[in-house]
């Protein structure tokens, strides 16, 4: 059965049926969007730390704004020429909307990964140290002689496996290890397995529910592992995730940052702040700091004499949320460029390449460290709601792009044999891709500019 | 509906022109962040009102509700009286209509 009235207007509503439909959904969607938009304005308001005005990447999102306008203009245009009959320039129309779909995304994806790669940590002072992880935060072990591992005699979850949960966190050459037999074995897959078997067949042969295994170094071995890779550790302990445990002495858990930030405006004596202690930041820094929080302050009063210096966000912004451009501080005078915002990011591929460090690198002491986490929803709740919204219009992106790239592709027969048909299709296509743009138009400022 | 031919062909150089209008806009949207007015809030207003009327030219000439049947009026009126609704919600949380706390005042960010 075909659905009635694709092509001409039923008589009492005076339009084809898609177009109702597709009125209707929007206005479902503008309640999902303004549902979301309300949290928004609640979050914004319920805010306990200054919101982030102009940190995220504002020519990324006016490259994207544009983008987005542009595609509109063409999805409306592809509309007109179908109209006309213009075959040729509805495809190019049609092509150039979904292109700018795929830009749009592109530039979304690039932005979202500068994100996950880019790490606030909050000290215990509530100063907010912004930078990139080189090597993360790990957990070092020295003088590691012996290990403990336990095998069930039932099958479980959790059984010792050395090779994939143990191993790969040795610095250096894994050294040879001998058995409690006195055999001197290198461990990998297959001398473990024998080792196992023969365990499991001795417990078996005391009724244990599990046999234990000990594995003595020939050598001392060294542990660098995450957090996140390992289960546990103590000061003398350290236990893997395959259940195997180590013994020997905890050498540091502590964090590298390579800093780009020192956000101050959580500290009541701004200069005094943690970020400046002699073990991090340092004295060169801490000048540069007030000199650069000075010269922002003086230059408000200057360009604003009326107004109250404790009420603008941009001068709190400017004057304590320091960047750091440059490996070693800046020489007197040259502190003060009139960079802002949204150079917070450091080149995403920046790995761990010492020698071209862009910015000071600093050892965090665990008991410094109050909270840290990278750019996504964990950290604040402007994140979340960034997260929340630009995923949802992505999302929509994605979804109003395909169905486009379907009338261009495979709507062919229809283009030929009824064009006034896939015309009332496009349109209602355009109308969800303008519904699109149109949810754009107000993100753009809220999350980046205001 | 334009659905005439020649109502579109003259409509084409509008749907530019519009473009052109609406990339404008946003340019000024960016420079007038960067301009501290006497309170934050203002800059947000001035931001609003800006994309309200980018929003308003694409409704109204790229969607075409500048020239539409009432049934979508009718529709669009459900629309615009929850979402309404919906922005008013958070007033709630603010001045507590139960206790009349209100429970802080508004910070100027």
């Amino acid at each position: 059965m075909d659905i009635p009235y694709t092509v001409h207007a039923r008589p009492d509503t005076g339009l084809y049926n898609a177009k109702i439909g597709i009125w209707l959904f929007l206005a479902s969607e503008v309640m999902l969007f303004g549902g979301l938009f309300s949290a928004y304005i609640f979050l914004r308001v319920g805010a306990d730390y200054p919101w982030p005005v102009h940190d995220l990447d504002v020519t990324l999102g006016f490259v994207n704004t544009v983008v987005l306008i542009a595609s509109s203009v063409t999805v409306v245009m592809a509309w007109a020429c179908l109209k006309m009959r213009k075959f040729g320039w509805y495809r190019i129309n049609m092509a150039i909307t979904v292109l700018c779909a795929a830009v749009f995304m592109i530039n979304k994806t690039l932005e979202y990964k500068a994100k996950f790669a880019h790490y606030a940590v909050k000290l215990t002072d509530g100063t907010l140290l912004t930078g990139h992880l080189p090597h993360g935060y790990q957990i070092k072990f020295d003088g590691v002689t012996e290990l403990s591992l336990s095998v069930p005699v039932k099958k479980s979850a959790v059984s010792a496996d050395p090779v994939g949960y143990v191993l790969p966190f040795i610095e250096g050459d894994a050294p040879k290890f001998k058995t409690e037999d006195g055999q001197e074995i290198t461990l990998d897959q297959a001398t473990f397995a024998s080792l196992a078997a023969s365990a499991v067949e001795k417990a078996k042969a005391a009724n244990k529910g599990s046999a234990s295994i000990k594995l003595v170094a020939a050598t001392p071995v060294k542990f660098a592992a995450k957090p996140s890779e390992i289960f546990g550790y103590t000061d003398t302990t350290i236990t893997f995730r395959d259940g195997t445990t180590a013994t020997g002495k905890l050498v540091d858990d502590k964090m590298t940052l390579e800093v780009d930030g020192v956000d101050a405006r959580g500290v009541a004596q701004s200069e005094k702040s943690l970020a400046f202690d002699h073990r991090y930041l340092g004295e060169a820094w801490q000048k540069a700091f007030v000199s650069n929080r000075d010269h922002h302050i003086s230059k408000f009063e200057k360009d604003y004499p009326t107004r109250d210096k404790s009420k603008s966000a941009t001068l709190q912004k400017e004057a304590l949320f320091f960047k750091l451009h440059s490996a070693t501080p800046p020489a007197e005078g040259e502190a003060h460029g009139e960079k802002h915002g949204a150079e917070a990011h450091a080149p995403a591929e920046h790995g761990g390449g010492h020698g071209e460090a862009h910015h000071p690198t600093v050892v965090l002491e665990k008991k410094d460290i109050t909270f840290f986490s990278n750019f996504t929803p964990k950290l604040n709740t402007y994140y979340a709601i960034y997260f929340t919204l630009t995923g949802l219009h992505g999302a929509h992106v994605v979804v109003g792009a395909l169905v486009l790239l379907y009338f261009l592709v495979f709507d062919d027969k229809r283009l030929k044999k009824d064009p006034e048909h896939l015309a009332n299709r496009v349109e209602v296509g355009g109308l969800f891709w303008h519904f699109v743009d149109l949810v754009w138009i107000f993100l753009f400022p809220l999350l980046y500019l205001l | 509906m334009a659905d005439n031919i020649e109502a579109i062909q003259k409509s084409v150089k509008k749907y530019i022109a519009i473009g052109a209008l609406l990339i404008f806009f946003s340019g000024l949207t960016v420079a007038l962040s960067y301009i501290e007015l006497p309170t934050h809030g203002l800059n947000i207003l001035v931001g609003m009102i800006l994309a309200t009327i980018k929003a308003a030219l694409v409704a109204l000439i790229f969607m075409h509700l500048n020239h539409e049947r009432s049934t979508i009026y009718k529709i669009l009126a459900f629309t615009a009286v929850f979402a309404i609704v919906l922005f008013v919600l958070f007033v709630l949380s603010h001045d507590d209509p139960l206790t009349f706390s209100g429970f802080y005042s508004p910070v100027d960010r």
